[in-house]
């Protein structure tokens, strides 16, 4: 393994360039394994550098931009893959790349053994997470306004420009709030609450940086209710810069408001023959203790390994909620896109 | 004066170019177009949103050029024809805003004029909020350019001839009279090159757009990423950028005909700067740099201020972190390698030019001057052309080098490498032929001319533009879309990377490490103005 370490400082130098840079290197040596993540993706080095050390291959991480553009890469280069696994596919865009064909049914260990989030056709669940409102604690105490209790409140004058959401077009928690209002609400009705909603001033950002960072209370927006992730107070507590007894934002479980967004790994069709032993080693890694345990506070998801334990700020601070409205998986396969066209007119046209 | 090696400079960047821009842009377009039954080339025009989009990109951008006329024409004749305390460090810091990396220009923009910002917080009490509007677009836009403007103007009115205005005033006529019927019709070309310009990267802007347009005005160029990245609408994509392409490629044209109209040597007789008399003259200095100290200063000072904030009350740890030595050291390797890829690409070119010209010149031929002034156009290529298209087709076309170092770099000069081959060109332009005929006449081989005449006359224009791009390589924002490998994080994606996670430490990271960035860009702006001042007539 020395040499392997070797060729990582080499890499990593300034030199690095003709390791990198010559094609070659990633086609002949089949020690190398193509992974590709959304943005998002986030482990400790550590955990990495052993899976590399024990697999005897070197990985390499290509970070294909959010959950929708990654699987959109996978769909334009089908013909020749860049990739021989792909970790961060979900539930919302799982029928696509289904449909697309460019994945490849894995049967290892890990795809038979229960999870406590399924994906289903040979896709290995690896952690999930509920997209739903995070409410802005001090903003509600001191305004004394009740917290909503439904979208129906929402819509009410009382509510009026105090929420603001992710365009379903270009987020993938915009589009998953927009699945469960249907869900929730049923199609027509969902529609007609939007359509209240643009009325009563509903704000619209293209992604969740721009809702979170510019338009929510909490940090120097107008908007007290974002739309968020239910562990997003627990990495309020985690992230604080002064230890926190509890968090700053609490989450808001409503009817026709929450998403259960499960994510996976799966093979790639087409990808290199001589990775693929490598890759499932990779797709049980993520399934370990280890990386089940690191995930949780890394990218703030809950573990899809049944059993395994909480980490202790998401045990307290991100209570999952006990329902959630997810529309059925053929449903939204079909109507995806026209439902988001729809929208786009409902709102913002 | 003859270049040595002749047209064999075009081979370079031509090859570059073709391998990083065209072929790619043309494969996705292939594949957009390959798999539908028809094109609909007007849908574009015919669909109500797509429209406003297109329409919204030629308003913006035009709406920007008046704007940054009507602010940047005034600064630029005080500028040149008045002395006062701080001038010319009025000059040196002109340029500032044009190497700030546009996330951290943007996030300056929020910090002033966003919901909870400096002037935005007591605008939103009154009910006016600026973030549904297409003010903070414009802002953005002014912010950026209106530096390009005044440069533009203080050169060409220090070029313009004294002894004619003086003979105005003679003759009688008001300082009034004198500017509009002597010196405007003299610096007319000028403004107008530096206003195509401007145009241009407000037409073609991306990362300003993407932050601060919002749902309603984000430009073309936005929707085209929103298409290719979101929807794999590649048609549609392909047929909205085609027009965009036509559309910039008239604006290019035009800029490079001007461009070429104004490629003379500089006549001697600059007129004499003075003080400002009266009250009113002080005054008028005073509004005028007032309201360019808000469009240009405040942004900058406001990030300054949201990041010594976040210093003190305890962020200060982010910059001992690992993760931000390593963005650190990635940024500037990157920026080194693009700079000495792009420093190269951009002279080719340059000479590429003037060969092109001295055959225009010795053929005569409307074709040789339609081939010299298509290349001249090229240079142009790399800021209009969709960055997301080539990003999307280098994928398809390169499958193999997805994530190689080879594309990184390449993909960061071919950016920034029109910036030295621009300041190169006009450099050579404004180049004095008598000095070279000398030289000649005295004996000098056309290679011994070139290094100890030319290069040397050359030099700042080269040092000026190389300082620009490696500005842009520090902050670049499209690039990102090129960034994949995680041990390849800059300091642009870090910044990204902690804006993506809640949490009060998080934004600060953000603010401290934006902070970091904008010291870095304040670094080569210094090496631009604070050694290169007496470049002739580089516009940026």
């Amino acid at each position: 393994m020395a040499c392997m370490q070797r060729r990582d400082v080499l890499f990593r130098g300034l030199g690095c360039g003709l390791a990198a840079l010559s094609p070659a290197a990633l086609r002949a040596a089949p020690s190398v394994l193509r992974v590709m993540t959304h943005n998002s993706f986030d482990l400790p080095r550590e955990l990495l550098a052993r899976f590399e050390q024990e697999a005897g291959v070197r990985l390499q991480l290509v970070k294909a931009g959010d959950a929708g553009e990654m699987v959109n890469k996978l769909i334009l280069t089908k013909a020749r893959p860049i990739a021989d696994l792909v970790y961060g596919i979900d539930n919302t865009l799982l029928p696509r790349a289904l449909q697309a064909g460019v994945l490849e049914p894995y049967t290892g260990p890990a795809a038979s053994r229960a999870a406590a989030a399924e994906l289903g056709e040979g896709v290995v669940p690896v952690d999930y997470g509920f997209v739903c409102l995070n409410v802005d604690k001090a903003w509600f105490a001191a305004s004394g306004l009740a917290l909503p209790t439904s979208l129906e409140d929402l819509a009410r004058p009382a509510y009026a420009k105090l929420l603001v959401v992710q365009n379903p077009a270009t987020s993938s928690p915009g589009q998953a709030f927009l699945m469960a209002t249907i869900a929730g609400l049923g199609e027509e009705e969902a529609f007609a609450w939007w359509a209240r909603m643009r009325a009563n001033g509903v704000k619209v950002v293209r992604g969740w940086t721009e809702a979170y960072y510019t338009e929510f209370t909490r940090n120097g927006g107008t908007r007290p209710i974002v739309l968020s992730y239910a562990s997003s107070p627990a990495a309020e507590v985690f992230y604080s810069k002064t230890p926190l007894a509890e968090a700053p934002t609490a989450n808001l479980f409503i009817r026709g408001g929450v998403f259960r967004q499960v994510e996976g790994v799966a093979l790639v069709r087409g990808g290199n023959p001589a990775a693929r032993e490598a890759a499932g080693r990779f797709i049980e890694f993520l399934r370990s203790p280890a990386v089940q345990q690191a995930l949780q506070t890394t990218m703030w998801m809950y573990p899809a390994e049944a059993g395994a334990p909480l980490a202790e700020v998401m045990r307290e601070h991100a209570t999952p909620p006990t329902g959630f409205d997810n529309p059925d998986p053929a449903r939204m396969q079909a109507q995806a896109r026209a439902w988001v066209q729809r929208w786009s007119r409902v709102v913002l046209k | 004066m003859k270049a040595p090696f002749g047209a064999g400079w075009l081979a370079f960047p031509g090859l570059f170019l073709g391998l990083m821009l065209a072929a790619p842009v043309l494969r996705l377009l292939h594949e957009g177009v390959a798999g539908e039954a028809s094109v609909q080339m007007l849908g574009v025009w015919t669909d109500p949103y797509l429209r406003w989009r297109l329409l919204w990109s030629l308003l913006q951008a035009g709406a920007t050029c008046v704007l940054a006329l009507a602010l940047g024409l005034p600064l630029a004749w005080m500028l040149a024809r008045w002395q006062f305390p701080g001038r010319s460090a009025v000059m040196r810091l002109m340029m500032l805003p044009f190497v700030v990396p546009t996330l951290v220009a943007a996030l300056g923009v929020l910090a002033l004029w966003g919901p909870r910002g400096v002037l935005g917080e007591p605008l939103l009490a009154h009910g006016i909020d600026l973030g549904e509007s297409p003010w903070l677009l414009l802002y953005g836009n002014l912010f950026f350019n209106v530096c390009l403007v005044v440069r533009a103007g203080v050169d060409a009115l220090e070029h313009s001839s004294a002894s004619q205005a003086a003979a105005a005033r003679t003759l009688g006529a008001t300082p009034w009279r004198v500017f509009w019927r002597v010196e405007w019709p003299a610096i007319r070309p000028w403004m107008m090159s530096s206003l195509c310009l401007v145009f241009l990267y407000c037409f073609s802007g991306f990362g300003l757009a993407l932050v601060l347009g919002g749902q309603r005005y984000a430009t073309g160029e936005v929707e085209i990423y929103r298409l290719v990245a979101h929807e794999l609408a590649l048609a549609d994509a392909s047929v909205l950028a085609l027009w965009m392409l036509c559309l910039t490629a008239v604006i290019a044209l035009t800029y490079a005909w001007i461009e070429r109209r104004l490629a003379v040597p500089a006549p001697g007789w600059p007129v004499p700067r003075r003080r400002p008399r009266g009250a009113v003259q002080w005054l008028a200095l005073g509004a005028v740099l007032g309201v360019w100290l808000l469009v240009c200063g405040a942004p900058l000072l406001a990030i300054a201020w949201r990041t010594l904030r976040a210093l003190v009350s305890g962020s200060a740890g982010v910059l001992l972190e690992a993760q931000t030595w390593q963005a650190l050291g990635n940024t500037l390797q990157f920026s080194g390698m693009a700079l000495l890829l792009a420093t190269a690409l951009g002279l080719c070119h340059a000479l590429g030019v003037l060969a092109l010209d001295r055959w225009r010149t010795r053929r005569g031929e409307a074709a040789a001057g339609a081939w010299a002034l298509a290349w001249r156009t090229l240079e142009y290529l790399p800021f209009v052309v969709s960055p997301v298209m080539v990003a999307f087709g280098l994928l398809l076309l390169y499958p193999d080098w997805t994530a190689s170092l080879a594309i990184l770099v390449g993909a960061y000069a071919l950016l920034a490498y029109p910036f030295v081959a621009r300041s190169v060109t006009a450099a050579l332009d404004a180049l004095p032929v008598s000095l070279v005929q000398v030289a000649a006449t005295l004996g000098a081989s056309p290679l011994r001319v070139w290094w100890r005449v030319v290069l040397p006359l050359v030099r700042p224009a080269l040092r000026r533009g190389m300082a620009f791009a490696a500005a842009t390589a520090l902050g670049e924002f499209a690039v990102s879309l090129f960034l994949s490998r995680p041990e390849w994080t800059t300091l642009t994606t870090l910044i990204y990377q902690h804006l993506g996670r809640p949490g009060a430490a998080n934004l600060d990271a953000a603010l401290v490490l934006s902070g970091l960035l904008m010291v870095l860009a304040l670094g080569a702006f210094a090496l631009i103005e604070g050694r290169g001042r007496r470049s002739p007539q580089a516009h940026a």
